[in-house]
């Protein structure tokens, strides 16, 4: 997770100071993911280090503060016009949890999938809840965390349909020959 | 080239296996178009058996002769036709010459032939109840030149001059153990036999000498041994004789070999009847089109979906147009098929009731291969053309639309309703043209056309009285509000069958219409000879016996009261009333009495052209010694010439002036010239007669039967005739029977097919309703109303297209004569006020009843999509 | 809160001996007032017939069908019908309006077949179509409208005239997220003024904004998810 260049991107607009910074992240991301200001400062240091942000001095309440150089100021903007890569997809705990269960004997994974699935499903509706309570105010920081929810919805929901794929996957190699543990775990999905 | 073939091939596989996925809708277009078909067939099969061809009917009238020869008295020169039943005429002038004889034949034709003679007749004979004619022949009956006239059924031939044998039809009215002749001869009846040729007429059969035919006898010579030439036809010809010779009828002579006199041409049709002709089958074919396009609309509708997807695959319109015409290629040749079969079949088993009907005999069954080709043809035609505008529109169709679901018709085209009304007023204009030109000729032909170019464009109007209609619908109850816009939405099923009902309607409205005007115009035009209910007996020959006559009448119904009639014999003398310098008072005059001018002292109760003022003058007039005189207009005189022109004889004529009362009748027309007084009859020589037997009656119609006959009995030339009023002729209320008929049928069917197929295609719709909480009987009120638009907008466009014809009909057929002697109106006109409401608001109703009756009332649950 | 629809033990089996197909298996199913229930399963699986036996449209072969406290399953089909047109309001993935008919006349229809006067029913299908926001849709054709649209009109036709029960099959199927969000969130308000709702969709996120998910797996429950059914709070013991 980016943090450097979401900090990057906060000074963009104006020079803050650290705690500052973890606020306006938090509130931005409704909090999706925590921030503890220790991470904060020591990514400031990396920043400056790398010549990216400046010190700006202090303000009224003795906070110091920081802004962006030249090079900063370019690498926000090259952040924001690359697309994130996809090169190396973060390990998935459920798909390795699953692999595994369809190959090792004695598994239920049919009661896995379908337990995996209801959570799954409870946190979409959780989440479908808040949007609903999120009106319509038309502020930037609103329509900004409603965007980051619909990324947790999409997620929920695509990780549903997986399980749904999995499930009818399975189904079809019970009537197939395949190796003996996955018929076994395939025949557990059927009953 | 073979890309074309396989997918020809491949569209005819689809379209056969559509067909049999569909049974109920591909049986209603076999049917449709199966029972024009049939229906042709039999008809051409039983006209075709009927017509004994000449080959055919050789037997009958030759025998095994070679030729038969039919002598005619008089020797005039004969100019015939090979077959001299087809054409035949007589050198007038009569020269005078002997007739042929028998031997005389032989001579001509030289060989050593044998020959008979053949003689036939009419002769009366004794009845259980009074006296019948019957057809006599007689033949050498074991001469193996007359087998084949005659076919014995019971009994055997007879052995003598005083035997005969009769056929079914005499046998029936009953003569008893022998036949008894008018002359009173005796003839024991041995057998019954049948003509080969001719029903439904009693007839006899005997050896020569059984009956005394003498001159009214028609002598024909069957004629055996080696055949009749050409040559020799026509030698005989000349001496006046006709000749039917096997050898000529089966190698007839060319054109220009026939005598000038004859050329005429053989069978030619005259133009008006082919004009009939044409426009039937036209109207015919339009009738199948439009009744059978829906259904194949419905079919085109079904395979949108899969000619959308061809289309979006790269198929060309013309191959999805291919889908659609391959299932009307296979549907008509199906009915086709079964139609020629049906009418085979049909006409075999109806020969019967035809044979009955008909007083000929007909011959054996004869199909008539290359007739049957053509109407399956025109069966095949008409499933084309019935497919061919689905398959255009199914290639045009908005493939975006259809593959998006979207069902229902594209936008109306504005051309064609702009093309109805043109033809719409040219058909109007070429009726109103025809009405003009009255009786003078020439109306009837612009009238048949302007109505089939009227209907035409009316068809192209009913997409927009459809559309109308529903755009008018919105406060109607929901059934009918969705009926009519489902209607208008869906054009390509709907505007068929709504045509077919309004072209059926408009044909009924206008021959209806055309019908009773002319039966209006008899009736209106109708002139009582005689009082109501009273009769006359008259005998127009000369000896008539008065008193016999009176006797039987009495004899049979003595409560009547019979008066004599006397006026002046006409046979040898011509009577003329004459005033001023008119030369000719009365144009035309005739009735039910013998003679034209009456003789009395006082108006006969018989007369009826006269009102009671001028009975009273004419009364006057005769008490003192006049005449009453009819005629054509007033006459303001107060005498009148009276001429007896006498011929033969020495001729001559006597005159004499006198009072006289004229009466100026209606139409030109009075039953006898007038009446004059004994002594002006006296005065002018004529001779004064009985003239017949009055009868004031009323008579009733049972005693009219028995008198009728007791007449005949006295004299075969006694006549009786009773005043009923006008009576509406069979033929007429048959005829507006069979327009009913024929007009409930028609509509039914149009109805019940859009009913039919709006129901199939409403499904999804109707599935809605109910899964929305209708009742499961709103599918019968949906049904009733589909059938109530189609049948009453249907049927009052049709009332209004067909009532144009129809009163611009009436004109040629009702108006006065166009040589200007008739008076009377321009036209008569009668609307069939009964049976044009019954079409045009009973019928729907009954329709719409029937379909609410039998609709199924359970609504489609879960089939919502198709 | 009180249970709209119930289902106890349903089975419906179609055709027989070996070719019988037993779509719904045993199944026990409830929706109460106020509540939105989701049911998901793939194709198969009996939501559809679920749905039908819900609305009276199919008859279970075996047991107990109630809603609002009647059993459907003895009612003749004119009651039904009846009930169709008063309490059960339906909405389907496609087809759901007669194109014959304008948008206010197809919103009008469940009143109209009911017997209420036409300016009555008119003025009923116009509240409901304010509604679900298209009052200027009224004098339109559904030809002329776009699949949203449409499906509001099948919405505003299902609750028209206060229906307590609510049955939609798949009813964003043929629509894009946005729209499809739009339509659920008509259903929820619905939902949330008091009706209950039955919602059948295989789209997680559109399930999603139901109380309660339940999974149908050959015909039988194999499980719900979220909220737990309000029975189990109130009667535990119940079965």
């Amino acid at each position: 997770m980016s943090v450097k260049h979401a900090l990057l991107s906060l000074l963009e607009q104006e020079p803050m100071y650290g705690y500052q910074l973890r606020q306006e992240f938090e509130s931005r991301t409704g909090g999706t993911w925590p921030l503890n200001v220790g991470q904060v400062y020591t990514t400031l240091t990396r920043l400056e280090r790398d010549g990216l942000v400046e010190a700006a001095g202090e303000d009224e309440d003795g906070h110091e503060r920081w802004r962006l150089t030249e090079s900063g100021h370019e690498e926000v903007a090259t952040w924001f016009t690359t697309p994130v890569a996809r090169t190396q997809p973060p390990r998935d705990e459920l798909a390795i949890k699953l692999a595994l269960a369809v190959t090792v004997p004695g598994v239920d994974v049919g009661t896995l999938i379908q337990r995996q699935r209801s959570a799954s499903m409870t946190a979409l509706q959780d989440y479908t809840r808040l949007k609903r309570q999120a009106g319509a105010s038309g502020e930037a920081s609103d329509l900004a965390w409603g965007l980051v929810l619909d990324s947790l919805v999409f997620a929920a929901e695509a990780e549903i349909r997986w399980l749904d794929h999995c499930e009818a996957r399975l189904r079809r190699a019970a009537t197939q020959e395949v190796p003996a543990t996955a018929a076994a775990a395939a025949e557990q999905v059927t009953r | 080239m073979s890309s074309r073939l396989s997918g020809w091939r491949l569209a005819l596989r689809l379209a056969a296996r559509d067909a049999l996925r569909h049974r109920a809708r591909s049986l209603l277009v076999l049917v449709m178009i199966a029972l024009p078909v049939a229906a042709v067939g039999v008809a051409d099969t039983v006209y075709g058996t009927s017509a004994t061809t000449g080959t055919e009917a050789l037997e009958r009238r030759l025998g095994t002769a070679a030729a038969r020869v039919d002598l005619f008295a008089g020797g005039n020169q004969v100019f015939q036709l090979p077959d001299p039943e087809d054409g035949l005429s007589f050198d007038g002038g009569g020269r005078g010459d002997q007739a042929l004889g028998v031997d005389d034949v032989g001579a001509l034709l030289g060989g050593d032939r044998p020959l008979t003679e053949v003689r036939e007749g009419t002769l009366r004979y004794e009845t259980a109840r009074g006296v019948g004619d019957a057809e006599v022949a007689e033949l050498d009956l074991d001469d193996p030149l007359t087998a084949g006239l005659a076919e014995l059924t019971s009994g055997r031939w007879p052995a003598g001059p005083d035997e005969v044998v009769v056929n079914a039809d005499l046998a029936d009215r009953d003569p008893g153990e022998s036949l008894v002749l008018a002359d009173g001869t005796r003839l024991t009846i041995v057998g019954t036999a049948e003509s080969t040729r001719y029903t439904g007429y009693p007839r006899a059969f005997g050896l020569p000498g059984t009956f005394d035919l003498g001159r009214r006898a028609q002598r024909a010579v069957l004629v055996g041994g080696p055949p009749v030439t050409w040559e020799q036809v026509r030698a005989l010809n000349e001496r006046g004789a006709a000749v039917a010779s096997r050898a000529v009828l089966a190698d007839p002579p060319t054109d220009d070999q026939l005598p000038e006199e004859v050329q005429w041409g053989t069978g030619g049709i005259d133009s008006a009847t082919l004009t009939v002709l044409v426009l039937v089958v036209v109207m015919v074919l339009l009738e199948v089109v439009l009744l059978a396009g829906p259904a194949f609309a419905v079919g085109a509708r079904r395979q949108a979906r899969t000619l959308a997807l061809v289309a979006a695959a790269g198929g060309t319109p013309a191959q999805a147009r291919r889908v659609v015409l391959a299932s009307g290629v296979v549907l008509g040749l199906a009915a086709a098929l079964l139609g020629t079969v049906l009418g085979i079949a049909g006409a075999a088993a109806l020969m019967p009731l035809f044979q009955l009907a008909s007083d000929t005999r007909f011959g054996p069954f004869d199909v008539a291969p290359l007739h049957l080709l053509g109407v399956a043809g025109f069966g095949v035609l008409s499933a084309l053309l019935a497919a061919g505008v689905p398959a255009w529109v199914a290639s045009r169709q908005d493939v975006v639309a259809v593959l998006a679901g979207r069902r229902g018709d594209a936008r109306p085209s504005r051309r064609s309703p702009l093309l109805g009304l043109v033809l719409l007023g040219g058909g109007v204009g070429a009726s109103a043209y025809g009405a003009s030109r009255g009786t003078a000729g020439g109306g009837e032909v612009p009238i048949a056309v302007g109505a089939v170019v009227s209907v035409l464009g009316m068809i192209l109007l009913v997409p927009v009285v459809v559309a109308l209609v529903a755009r008018l619908s919105r406060r109607l109850p929901l059934p009918l509000r969705f009926a009519a816009r489902d209607a208008a939405r869906h054009r390509t099923r709907t505007v068929p069958a709504v045509a077919a009902v309004a072209a059926t309607v408009a044909g009924v409205v206008a021959l209806g219409i055309a019908v009773s005007s002319d039966e209006a115009q008899n009736r209106e035009t109708y002139r009582a000879s005689l009082p109501m209910g009273a009769a006359t007996v008259t005998d127009y020959r000369a000896g008539a016996d008065q008193d016999a006559y009176a006797a039987a009448v009495l004899g049979v119904a003595p409560d009547l009261r019979v008066e004599r009639l006397r006026g002046i014999d006409e046979r040898r003398a011509v009577v003329r009333f004459r005033a001023g310098d008119q030369a000719r008072l009365l144009t035309s005059y005739g009735g039910p009495f013998a003679a034209t001018v009456l003789v009395a002292d006082e108006v006969p109760d018989a007369l009826v052209d006269l009102d009671a003022e001028q009975r009273r003058a004419g009364d006057a007039v005769l008490s003192s010694g006049g005449v009453l005189v009819f005629a054509d207009g007033e006459v303001e005189a107060s005498t009148s010439r009276v001429v007896l022109r006498r011929s033969g004889g020495d001729g001559g004529q006597s005159a004499t002036t006198t009072p006289a009362v004229f009466v100026a009748v209606e139409g030109e027309y009075a039953t006898v010239q007038g009446v004059v007084a004994p002594e002006v009859a006296q005065r002018l020589g004529a001779t004064v007669a009985d003239t017949g037997l009055y009868l004031p009656g009323p008579v009733p119609a049972a005693t009219a039967a028995d008198v009728s006959e007791a007449v005949g009995a006295v004299r075969d030339s006694g006549s009786f005739y009773v005043e009923r009023g006008y009576e509406v002729p069979d033929e007429t209320v048959v005829v507006q029977l069979v327009l009913a008929g024929l007009g409930a049928v028609l509509m039914l069917g149009g109805t019940l097919t859009a009913t039919f197929l709006a129901l199939t295609d409403a499904r999804p719709d109707l599935a809605t309703l109910s899964a929305v909480g209708a009742a499961p009987r709103t599918r019968r009120g949906v049904a009733a109303a589909y059938a109530l638009v189609v049948g009453l907008v249907g049927a009052v466009l049709g009332a209004l297209v067909g009532a144009v014809p129809g009163v611009a009909i009436t004109y040629p057929l009702t108006g006065p004569l166009s040589d200007g002697t008739g008076g009377g109106p321009s036209h008569y006109l009668d609307v069939p006020w009964l049976l044009v409401l019954g079409v045009v608001v009973g019928l729907p109703l009954l329709t719409t009843a029937l379909v609410g009756l039998t609709a199924r009332s359970r609504l489609p649950l879960t089939a919502r999509v198709d | 809160m009180s249970a709209v629809l119930r289902l106890v033990d349903v089975h419906r089996v179609h055709g027989e001996g070996e070719a019988a197909v037993r779509a719904l298996r045993g199944v026990s199913f409830t929706a109460h007032a106020g509540e939105l229930v989701a049911v998901m399963g793939p194709s198969g699986s009996g939501k559809s017939t679920l749905l039908t036996i819900s609305g009276g449209l199919d008859q279970p072969t075996e047991g107990r069908v109630e809603v609002e406290g009647v059993d459907v399953v003895g009612l003749s089909q004119q009651q039904r019908a009846r009930m169709r047109r008063t309490s059960i309001g339906y909405v389907f993935q496609g087809f759901n309006l007669v194109p014959a008919l304008t948008a206010v006349e197809n919103v009008a229809l469940p009143r109209e077949l009911d017997g209420v006067r036409s300016g009555q029913a008119r003025r009923d299908a116009m509240r409901a179509l304010e509604e679900v926001g298209i009052p200027e849709l009224a004098d339109r054709f559904p030809d002329d409208m776009s699949g949203g649209q449409q499906q509001r009109v099948a919405i505003a036709r299902a609750v028209v005239g206060e229906r307590r029960l609510i049955l939609a099959d798949e009813p964003t199927g043929a629509l894009d997220t946005e729209t499809g969000e739009e339509i659920l969130r008509l259903l929820r308000a619905r939902c949330d003024a008091g009706a209950a709702g039955v919602l059948v969709t295989h789209e997680a996120r559109h399930a999603a904004w139901a109380d309660r998910v339940v999974f149908l797996r050959d015909g039988v429950v194999v499980d719900e998810s979220g909220s737990a059914p309000v029975e189990d709070l109130l009667q535990a013991s119940h079965p």
